[in-house]
């Protein structure tokens, strides 16, 4: 799940790319560039991966009969993987959905349905080898025919998030149960088996696309470690670890989410010992459980930020301020702009201050800009652009005009209930004063800020303050954001350039890694000095859990829990 | 005992109001900015083709004036439709959150309309002596105390430092309860502190008015009349007082039962209580069309029934309105 962040409860984007992680780190040192190159890593790659888990039971603890409970603030939509919008239902999913591949806690690739892979010669092509044990917790067997159901259904249809990973897909080959060869049109620098749950055939191919589209998947029959016991709306959902899963199976017999609608209260459970882990802990209250008894709090690097967007719409029936489509003028509002005074202040000094659309944390792919790049607190410089760019007079109230005599003054827009945002907001208008620029701040719930932003024929904004996570260590959903296509879809600001799009199609279908950084560290600085989208912030990903119950938890880049690798629901144990 | 002209009359009366108030429902939630396709669709960059289902499960597609008389059948035959956040039928979720919210508000209700009004007439009987402004500002205190910030301050204390009771949800998650019994058991202590949070802060109104119309009443001449006849002072606030100053009380009950069914909102959610409130409060931020109109018109439904059976109680607590 993708899409913009409101702060409090996060939205994971699956933009998942290739087994491209793990080739950078295999070859970084190698500037071999050929796709057939990739093709022999692939396979190779997997192989460690297969014989990590088969090497589980040997150094594993024995299962337990423990409980591990999970502390979060928000619950899932509905628990269809093809219809839920929340991180929280895939959450809950990834641990009753295999998908093909998945990430460990390096959040290197790993073989989950698929025990290997390998991507032919042109690119075109993947083979996935199925796990030869595997079954649906009703005790039929997974096959390739199951593959086959899911990825093509996905595709005719068009089905929830997950189609976008399809759409070059031509079809899935089964040349026997075990086996399955997705083939493309086009060379797929994008392995979607990292991202798509595997469903049963024979529950949902009975379906049509509407039936799906309202089907709640009460009781979803998967191939994961866990199964679904019960879900008490509103309140707790329990997972039973599955008797019948492929793979090594989970220390913790249970594991149960517990929902709680208050921040603070929450804390309060993990404190009295109620719940083991939570998933988002907020900056105030993580200071209070810093230095808790039994409880150790974690600060790690996120794949999120938040950001400043400024409307540079083309459109006919556009209301924004026309000024702003002036570079020089959205230049200076990033130069004004002091993130660091923002981190400290807004965010309480949890996070770090941003520039690039690709999070820092995502450490192989984020492009930094150099010193005589960077736009960051620097009002003299803003200033001198200004002035060059002629808005040197000034009204009664010290903001700037053009020669007509138009006060550079603009509206500007955050979310009433993301407070990091509203105080980031009211740092910005001084920010912005003290260059002559007059900021208007308006606040408003969620979904009225979505529908004013978003309206491509007519966005009647200037800028807005929002948020996005990517959760998943790779660029491409975020750098396809800005594209002239997704405007009326994703392109929050309506950016558009042909050039930039031409290197986002590049990338899309290089698959050696390192000729691919290449491409999206110049779109990321092209972006960046456009001035369109200034970034505030990477926050950190806030969590806490209790040192006395379970032991094993592993600090993740994105968070130990609600985040793209299961593996620390699998491998911690019960100390009691 | 009712005319039948009088009855058919307020029926007919109510059942404008209902068609008013769900006319008004249908027109609000779609007069505020915002829809409930938007962020789902951006959330899971949609293709078109995938918005535009979404748009005719959910009726979306059709004409204004066709999702209205849809909505009002499904509003009168009780389906109330799908949820669009939830995919399941309304009814559904409204059932299990209705009855969550029904153990609570039961629980608080009886405290604090029998507390109340107990407490009103102990404080009018000794009008002016210590006991009476004790009850008095005690029951205004909790009154003007957020109710948020009670609950807060419940939790610190019993949750927190002396750690005896439960602090969220209806139940010890992970548990098997080996009976029934034990299952209620558990029930009872997770509804010990939601409870006493609503009662605090709403027990105040009942102290108060309860307290005013008894004092009143114990000025009018027959309570003289019945104290010179030598009856003991229980027999007068008792048998002759409280009866005549019931009426303003059974109006507040009324308004209270109605208002406190669209769930204690802050209550609910200081104690992660999953009930209407909560509910309300998601389909608000989430534009859930189908959940905002369903419950809407529930609460709505309640407050107006509960006002009719207070007219009917009117009639039989006092026959001045009868004769009227």
């Amino acid at each position: 799940m993708r899409g913009q962040s409101s702060g409090t409860t996060s939205r994971r984007m699956t933009a998942v790319l290739a087994a491209l992680v793990l080739l950078v780190a295999a070859c970084s040192s190698s500037s071999t560039t050929a796709p057939s190159a990739a093709a022999s890593l692939g396979p190779s790659a997997t192989s460690g991966g297969s014989a990590a888990a088969s090497q589980g039971p040997t150094s594993a603890p024995t299962p337990s009969q423990a409980t591990l409970k999970v502390g979060w603030l928000s619950e899932p939509d509905t628990l269809n993987p093809l219809t839920t919008y929340s991180t929280e239902a895939e959450e809950v999913l990834q641990l009753v959905y295999d998908k093909l591949l998945g990430y460990g806690l390096d959040l290197k690739l790993e073989p989950e349905l698929a025990s290997s892979f390998a991507y032919s010669s042109d690119g075109k092509s993947i083979t996935f080898h199925l796990q030869p044990n595997a079954k649906w917790s009703d005790g039929q067997a997974v096959t390739s025919a199951d593959v086959k159901y899911t990825y093509e259904e996905i595709h005719k249809d068009s089905l929830g998030q997950y189609a976008q990973w399809l759409t070059d897909l031509v079809g899935v080959d089964t040349p026997d149960p075990m086996t399955a060869v997705v083939n493309f049109s086009a060379p797929q620098a994008f392995n979607p088996g990292l991202t798509i749950p595997i469903l049963p055939m024979h529950i949902w191919s009975s379906m049509s696309a509407k039936e799906i589209g309202t089907f709640a998947n009460p009781t979803p029959i998967g191939s994961g470690p866990f199964t679904l016991v019960e879900w008490k709306k509103a309140e707790s959902i329990t997972l039973n670890r599955s008797p019948s899963f492929w793979g090594t199976p989970a220390i913790a017999a249970k594991v149960v989410f517990v929902h709680y609608t208050n921040a603070d209260v929450e804390a309060q459970a993990l404190k009295n010992g109620d719940v083991d882990i939570l998933t988002e802990v907020p900056p105030t209250v993580f200071d209070g459980l810093t230095g808790a008894a039994n409880i150790k709090a974690v600060s790690m690097p996120s794949f999120s930020f938040h950001h400043i967007g400024i409307n540079v719409s083309t459109a006919p029936g556009s209301k924004g301020n026309p000024l702003l489509k002036n570079k020089s003028i959205r230049q200076a509002l990033s130069y004004a702009l002091d993130r660091n005074q923002l981190v400290q202040l807004a965010l309480a000094g949890h996070g770090k201050p941003g520039n690039s659309i690709i999070p820092a944390g995502l450490t192989d792919w984020h492009w930094e800009p150099t010193a005589a790049q960077l736009m960051d607190a620097n009002p003299a410089k803003a200033n001198a652009l200004l002035d060059a760019a002629g808005y040197t007079a000034r009204n009664s109230d010290g903001v700037r005009t053009t020669s007509s005599g138009t006060p550079l003054e603009f509206r500007l827009i955050a979310i009433a209930t993301t407070t990091v945002d509203v105080r980031a907001a009211q740092l910005f208008q001084n920010d912005a004063m003290a260059v002559g620029i007059k900021l208007d701040l308006t606040t408003l719930d969620e979904n009225t800020l979505g529908s004013t932003v978003y309206n491509a024929t007519a966005p009647n904004w200037d800028i807005f303050v929002w948020g996005w996570d990517l959760g998943v260590p790779d660029p491409d959903y975020m750098l396809g954001v800005p594209l002239c296509s997704q405007i009326g879809g994703n392109n929050d600001v309506f950016f558009c350039d042909k050039g930039y799009d031409a290197l986002y199609a590049q990338q899309a279908t290089t698959i050696d890694p390192v000729a691919r950084k290449v491409i999206t560290d110049q779109m990321q600085q092209q972006y960046y000095q456009d001035a369109a989208y200034l970034v505030m912030w990477y926050q950190d990903k806030l969590q806490a859990y209790r040192t006395d119950t379970w032991t094993g938890w592993t600090p993740v880049t994105g968070g130990m829990v609600f985040n793209f690798t299961r593996d620390n629901y699998l491998k911690v144990a019960p100390l009691k | 005992m009712f005319r039948l002209g009088y009855l058919a009359r307020k029926l007919a009366i109510l059942a404008l109001t209902l068609l008013a108030v769900a006319t008004f429902n249908f027109i609000l939630f779609r007069v505020l900015p915002g829809n409930p396709i938007q962020l789902q669709a951006r959330a899971g960059n949609l293709s078109p083709e995938a918005i535009q289902r979404l748009r005719e499960i959910y009726g979306l597609d059709q004409p204004l004036i066709s999702q209205y008389f849809i909505y009002l059948r499904d509003v009168f035959t009780g389906q109330f439709g799908m949820s669009i956040t939830y995919q399941r039928p309304v009814v559904d979720i409204i059932a299990e959150r209705m009855l969550n919210t029904l153990i609570l508000l039961s629980a608080a209700t009886v405290l604090v309309i029998v507390l109340g009004i107990g407490l009103g007439i102990v404080a009018a009987a000794r009008r002016g002596s210590r006991i009476d402004s004790s009850v008095v500002v005690g029951a205004l205190v909790f009154w003007s105390l957020p109710t948020f910030w009670t609950g807060l301050i419940l939790i610190f204390i019993f949750g927190a430092f002396l750690n005896v009771l439960p602090v969220s949800g209806t139940s010890t998650p992970g548990v098997d309860f080996t009976s029934p019994i034990a299952s209620l058991a558990d029930l009872a202590r997770h509804l010990v502190l939601p409870t006493i949070t609503l009662a605090l802060v709403d027990i105040g109104q009942f102290v108060v008015i309860t307290r005013s119309s008894l004092v009143d009443v114990l000025t009018e001449d027959y309570i003289l009349t019945a104290k010179a006849k030598g009856l003991s002072r229980r027999q007068v606030v008792w048998r002759h007082g409280v009866r005549n100053a019931l009426l303003p009380v059974v109006t507040t009950t009324a308004l209270y039962v109605g208002l406190t069914i669209g769930g204690a909102i802050q209550v609910e959610t200081v104690f992660s209580w999953p009930g209407m409130g909560a509910l309300m409060y998601d389909a608000v931020l989430r534009r859930d069309y189908p959940i905002l109109e369903a419950t809407f018109f529930i609460f709505a439904l309640v407050v107006i029934a509960a006002n009719f059976v207070s007219d009917l109680l009117y009639q039989v607590l006092d026959p001045r309105v009868r004769e009227a």
